[in-house]
Order: structure tokens, then C-alpha cells, then sequence
């Protein structure tokens, strides 16, 4: 009797609370999923949640960010619930919920579907991407012109530079290849040492190898490496020398030893991509490309660097983002174009 | 006769107990809950209702509540079939992405011809793996008196060191640059029970594993030794039971149990090993092998429990402002209350004994 009451109760509730969004905007609520790591990470998903609340206050469309401790399992239930709930947006930001939001996508023709990092096919379906190749290349043209700046501390007169990958796939060799095209553009017979760490978890093995680049004459190392990268910012710490970090803004990880970061704007994308859904032009079926121009990747503010870098440089590199976003630069993308002579 | 009523009042007495045993803790963290929704200004009764809807509303929030119930039955039974032997093994965790890992390897790595081969094969190679796992600290315990909890506990940071290593280096799926295996072939990926629900056949595999536990520890010699061990070691000992081998036995069972929970995750909930593949279960399922009592239905009601807190805390967040701190305080109240009453038990029995 109680339990049936319970339940009762509960249908009401919920009920109710799926009334109330609807009426507080004429466009069905959007539901942001967080991925491992929760709120509080610093990172990935609390920039993406600012974007989301940014983008429900500029629309005044309704929306919640939903959080679990057991994310990676139940995205596909929470998804579904969504999508029951009668929420007409579902963004996730979990890597592993591609396969199946591809599969939702299909059963829900009604609702709109955003996955980041990866294209998933459906007409319903926004593939958020991000030309991280752009953010490396000014990273790459930054290290070029730093590395033969003796007057910067830690830094030799030799034209060698480093980076690090996690692991030799094209989406990593994306991020290395608009390295060394932008480091290039400086000086065409710069030497740009790569290396892979073949794992993405393991510090102590990035912490060698930026090592061992350093012992070889480079003084800035970027890290396209995940985890294994806290190890090489904190090889650039113990060394005297840099790293540059990637994704989110990793330059308070080390003061003054993280040259810059290449930062991935997840928060801009989110904005962008409610405002397009309030608007009634969600970009279905399309991949949603998030570079320079659109401000989906930008170098990092250089808190603790920017005063050792002479203005010069910091201009040359604003020279190159503009020459980008007005066409006048293509920086090669592996991802989309294959691998370029000069990186086979 | 009256031995037999009396046998029979005396039973009815201990399900009462049992009921009270497994509500009490539950009770108590809806108390506790309600403390708190009260002083954030949420009124705990539409909280709870909404909770017991988005929980067991439907027949797809009851399939998402087994789906999410279902890792939990395995790492419930690993861990009870220890703790009922006095065998405080906490490494049921490490045991699971063990199993978990060698599942998904077997199911992506082997040729997809094996077709519905690769089922059996993946549960047995992580049963194997996981039975291996946990003899390590059975047989430093059994040998050495290596304190058990202890060696589980750290080998849990060696397995996911492990398992982080091999996923995000040497079995890293080519297609991504995330922290994945690749997917398994589907004809190893199991069926689900109540499509689209993803609760799918391993739930049936935890059942069966649930009641052949019952049946194990009710009905046979070699689980009657396990409780008497757990029970008084000397007596045990004096009637000829040997300690070293019913330790070492329990923990080979707890890694199969826990290893083919692993698998099952593998195979049909994720379809590969990735980063977070476990957000805990070995740990969840201590607290329901505490609050089942180690006894089988115990378990289950225990793993469906904490299932429904797993499932409904997430999506009641869809329609209210309930954050999921509130499922985690719920959660913990439960776990803390779950081991006092255990305390409260055992110390009964001691003074009873005494």
C-alpha cells in the first residue's frame, strides 16, 4: 500500500517536473552529460558546463547537467532517459558514448544528438571536432621562435624542439604535424625531434623521454600525450626548461616552465551549439568544426610566460592566427587530408 | 512437537531479524537524507518519490536498475563468500577489471570465427586470471599470515596500474586516442534481456552465481567449513578442518566470481576495457555482502538496492535540481550503517558466547 503510494506519488512528481521546463521555454529542455572526472575537474568538463550555462542563459532554454559516478556504463540509459523525459537536446561529453548515441540517434529521430571528438553518422547527430592542427601550428611558430632566444632563460641557441604523442595515430599526429608546419613557417631548417610514448597514463615514462630530448639540445617539448604529459611539464620543471601543454590550460601545472597551452574551447562549442538548437538550426548530420576562426582553439593566456616573451614573437603569432582565419595559411590536417610529404 | 514450533518461532525470529538487519541501515540513510534535503530547502518526500519512480516506475527503469544491479551481484557474491569465512578480502575491485580486462581481450583478440565460442572462453580466461589474481594474497595469507587486508587492498592499485598501462598503451583500440580497447566482436557481445534496456544476459549469469552461492554455503560440506571458519578458527581447526586450504579456497572462488562479473561488464554492458571501467563495484559490493548478511537473497536485495541509488541518482538529476551529492550521502549513510549493525551483531554474539 505504501509502496504503491510511493510510486504513485512518484509519477506525479515526475510528471511535474517534466512539465516545468517545457513551459519556461517553447524548445524542449537540453541535457549536458558529464564525463569521468565530474564537475570539479578543472578541466574538460567544467569549461564544457560553463558553456552550457552560458548558452541556457543567452537562450533561455532549459537544461540540466547530469553527473555519475558510473558514467562510462550508464550513458546509454541516461541518454535514453533523456530522450523519454522528453529533452530535445542531449550533449555528451563522454568519449565511450559515441557508439551508442549513434544507436539512440535512430530510435529518437525526434531529438537532437551532440558527441565531441569523433563523427558519428545520423541526421540528428552533431560530431563536435576541434582543429587542434590550428592550436599547434601557432604553438609550433611560438617554440620556433623562442628556441634561439638565448636572452630567455633556459633556453640554448640551437633551433631543436620536441614533442611528445601519446601514441602514432593520425588523431594524435594531427596535433605534431601542425606543430612542425607552424615551427617551420619561422624556420624552415628547424629541428623538430618527435616522439611517441606509446601509452597515455604513464608520467614517469613521459617524465624519460622529455628528458632525454632535453639532454639533446631541445628546450621546449609540446605534449600531446594525456597523462604521460604531467611527466614531461615535470621534466621542463626539473630541467629548467619548457613544455607546452595541451587541451586545457596547463600553464599553472608548473609556473613559468609551461610556455603556453593549445586549448580546446569545449566550452565555445556547447554555446555555440544551444544557441543554434534555440535558434531551430541545429547542424544535424554535419560535423561541426571548431578551429581559429570559430575561437574553438586558441593558445593559452601565458600567465606566468607572456612577460618573458618579447612582444615581437607574441605578434608574429597573431600575425599567423589572422593569415589562418582569413585562408591565407592551410594548415594541414591528417585527419581529414592523410599524412603531408615533409611528415611521413 | 513443540521442538518443531519452537524451531519454527525461532526461524520466523531470525527473518525477522534478517528484514530488520537489511531495512534498518536503509532507514536510517532516508533519515539522514532527509536531514539534508530539508536544511537545501527540498521537501524529501517528492525527492524519494520521484527516486522510487525513476528506480522502479517502469518496466525500463526497472531494466535500468538490474542493468545497473548487475555488476554488483558478482562483486556481492565474491566478496561475501570471503567475509563469511573471516577472510577480509577487499580486493574484489582489482579482482573485476582483471576479469574485465582478459574478458574484452579474449573477445576482441581472438579470430571472429570462434563466433559464440568466444563467450565461454572470455568468462573463462578472466575467471582464471582473476582466481590467479586473488591466490596471491590467499596463499600469503594461508602461509605467512600476510594480513589480508592489507595485500588486497594495494593489489587493487596494482591492477589498475596494470589495466591502465595495457588500455591506454599496448591494447589501446587504433581507431581512437582514447583510453579504449577496441570493441568486441558481436558475436561475443552478450544479448540484452529487454531491448533497448542494456540489461542484458549477464544479469541471469550473477543470478544463477547468486543462488549456486546460496546453495554452496547452505548445502554443501565445503560451505559449511567456510562459515565454521569464519565462525571460531580454533574449533575449526581441532575438528580437523584445514584453515590454510578453506582460505586459500575462498579467495581462488572470490577471483572466479569477481572475474567473471568483469567479463560480463565486458561483454555486455561496455563491449570493451576502457578507462573507469569500474567506478567501484568491488567496493559497492562489500557494502551489499554487509547488508545482505552474506546470506544469497540478502545479496540480491542488497545489489538491487544499490542498483536503484546508481540508476535513479543519475536521472532523477533530469528532472529536479537534486544533485548527486545527495544519492552519495544516501549511499555512504547506508554503508556506514550496514557495518555498525554487523558490529552491533557480532558483539551480541560475543557476549552471547562469553
Amino acid at each position: 500500500m505504501l509502496k504503491s503510494t510511493a510510486i504513485a506519488g512518484g509519477f506525479a512528481a515526475l510528471s511535474l517536473g517534466m512539465a516545468m521546463p517545457a513551459m519556461a521555454a517553447d524548445v524542449a529542455p537540453a541535457a549536458l552529460i558529464i564525463a569521468q572526472g565530474g564537475l570539479g575537474d578543472g578541466a574538460w568538463n567544467d569549461t564544457a558546463n560553463a558553456g552550457f550555462e552560458a548558452g541556457l542563459a543567452k537562450t533561455g532554454v532549459e537544461g540540466r547537467p547530469i553527473e555519475s559516478k558510473d558514467v562510462a556504463a550508464q550513458g546509454e540509459e541516461i541518454m535514453r532517459r533523456a530522450a523519454d523525459g522528453g529533452f530535445g537536446l542531449v550533449i555528451s561529453l563522454e568519449w565511450i558514448h559515441g557508439e551508442p548515441m549513434e544507436k539512440l540517434a535512430v530510435d529518437y529521430p525526434d531529438a537532437n544528438w551532440v558527441i565531441m571528438n569523433q563523427t558519428r553518422k545520423g541526421d540528428n547527430v552533431a560530431s563536435v571536432v576541434f582543429a587542434e592542427h590550428e592550436g599547434s601550428y601557432l604553438a609550433g611558430a611560438l617554440a620556433a621562435q623562442v628556441t634561439t632566444d638565448t636572452s630567455i632563460k633556459g633556453i640554448n641557441e640551437d633551433a631543436v624542439i620536441g614533442v611528445i604523442g601519446g601514441v602514432k595515430a593520425p588523431g594524435i599526429d594531427k596535433f605534431i604535424v601542425g606543430y612542425i608546419q607552424g615551427a617551420q613557417a619561422i624556420n624552415p631548417d628547424i629541428e623538430v625531434k618527435v616522439a611517441y610514448s606509446d601509452s597515455f597514463g604513464d608520467p614517469a615514462k613521459g617524465q624519460q623521454m622529455a628528458k632525454a630530448m632535453f639532454d639533446e639540445g631541445a628546450d621546449i617539448v609540446y605534449q600531446v600525450a594525456g597523462g604521460t604529459g604531467i611527466g614531461i611539464i615535470e621534466a621542463a620543471k626539473a630541467a629548467g626548461h619548457y613544455a607546452i601543454g595541451v587541451d586545457t590550460d596547463q600553464d599553472g601545472m608548473a609556473p613559468g616552465s609551461v610556455l603556453t597551452s593549445v586549448l580546446k574551447r569545449v566550452d565555445v562549442a556547447v554555446e555555440n551549439v544551444i544557441e543554434a538548437y534555440a535558434q531551430g538550426e541545429f547542424p544535424g548530420g554535419e560535423i561541426m568544426d571548431f578551429g581559429l576562426a570559430q575561437n574553438g582553439v586558441a593558445l593559452s593566456d601565458m600567465n606566468h610566460t607572456k612577460d618573458m616573451i618579447p612582444a615581437a614573437y607574441l605578434e608574429k603569432v597573431a600575425q599567423l592566427e589572422a593569415d589562418i582565419i582569413a585562408g591565407k595559411i592551410d594548415v594541414w590536417d591528417v585527419s581529414s587530408e592523410g599524412y603531408p610529404e615533409f611528415f611521413k | 512437537m513443540t521442538e518443531i514450533a519452537a524451531a519454527r518461532r525461532f526461524d520466523a525470529i531470525a527473518w525477522f531479524d534478517k528484514g530488520i538487519g537489511l531495512a534498518f541501515p536503509f532507514v536510517v540513510a532516508l533519515a539522514v537524507a532527509s536531514a539534508v534535503l530539508l536544511a537545501v530547502g527540498e521537501n524529501p518526500i517528492d525527492v524519494f518519490s520521484l527516486m522510487a519512480a525513476e528506480s522502479f516506475g517502469s518496466t525500463r527503469r526497472i531494466a535500468a536498475t538490474l542493468s545497473a544491479a548487475t555488476p554488483l551481484l558478482f562483486t556481492g557474491v565474491a566478496t561475501a563468500i570471503c567475509f563469511r569465512s573471516g577472510v577480509f578480502n577487499v580486493g574484489v575491485e582489482g579482482a573485476f577489471v582483471i576479469g574485465g580486462l582478459c574478458g574484452a581481450f579474449v573477445g576482441f583478440s581472438l579470430p571472429a570465427g570462434f563466433g559464440l565460442a568466444l563467450i565461454p572462453l572470455a568468462f573463462a580466461f578472466a575467471a582464471i586470471g582473476s582466481a590467479l589474481w586473488l591466490s596471491v594474497p590467499g596463499y600469503l595469507l594461508a602461509r605467512y599470515e600476510v594480513d589480508e587486508v592489507v595485500s588486497t587492498l594495494m593489489l587493487n592499485f596494482v591492477a589498475f596500474g596494470i589495466t591502465g598501462y595495457l588500455v591506454n598503451g599496448p591494447l589501446l583500440s587504433e581507431i581512437s586516442g582514447n583510453n579504449v580497447t577496441p570493441l568486441v566482436h558481436e558475436a561475443a557481445q552478450l544479448p540484452r534481456l529487454l531491448p533497448p534496456s542494456t540489461v542484458h544476459a549477464g544479469f541471469l549469469v550473477g543470478l544463477v552465481l547468486v543462488v549456486a552461492y546460496g546453495l554452496w554455503a547452505r548445502r554443501t560440506p565445503s560451505g559449511f567449513e567456510g562459515a565454521l571458519v569464519g565462525h571460531n578458527r580454533r574449533f575449526s581447526k581441532a575438528i580437523g578442518i584445514s584453515i590454510p586450504a578453506t582460505i586459500v579456497l575462498v579467495m581462488v572462488i572470490s577471483g572466479i566470481v569477481a572475474g567473471m562479473g568483469g567479463a560480463s561488464h565486458a561483454l555486455g554492458q561496455l563491449h570493451r576495457f576502457a578507462d573507469g571501467f569500474s567506478p567501484g563495484y568491488g567496493f559497492t559490493g562489500m557494502a551489499v555482502a554487509l547488508l545482505g548478511r552474506n546470506t544469497a537473497t540478502g545479496i540480491l536485495l542488497g545489489a538491487i538496492l544499490f542498483g536503484a541509488l546508481a540508476s535513479a541518482g543519475t536521472t532523477v538529476q533530469l528532472f529536479s535540481d537534486i544533485p548527486l551529492d545527495i544519492v552519495n550521502i544516501i549511499e555512504g549513510t547506508v554503508m556506514i550503517f550496514a557495518v555498525v549493525e554487523l558490529g552491533r551483531l557480532s558483539l551480541r554474539r560475543w557476549r552471547g558466547a562469553s
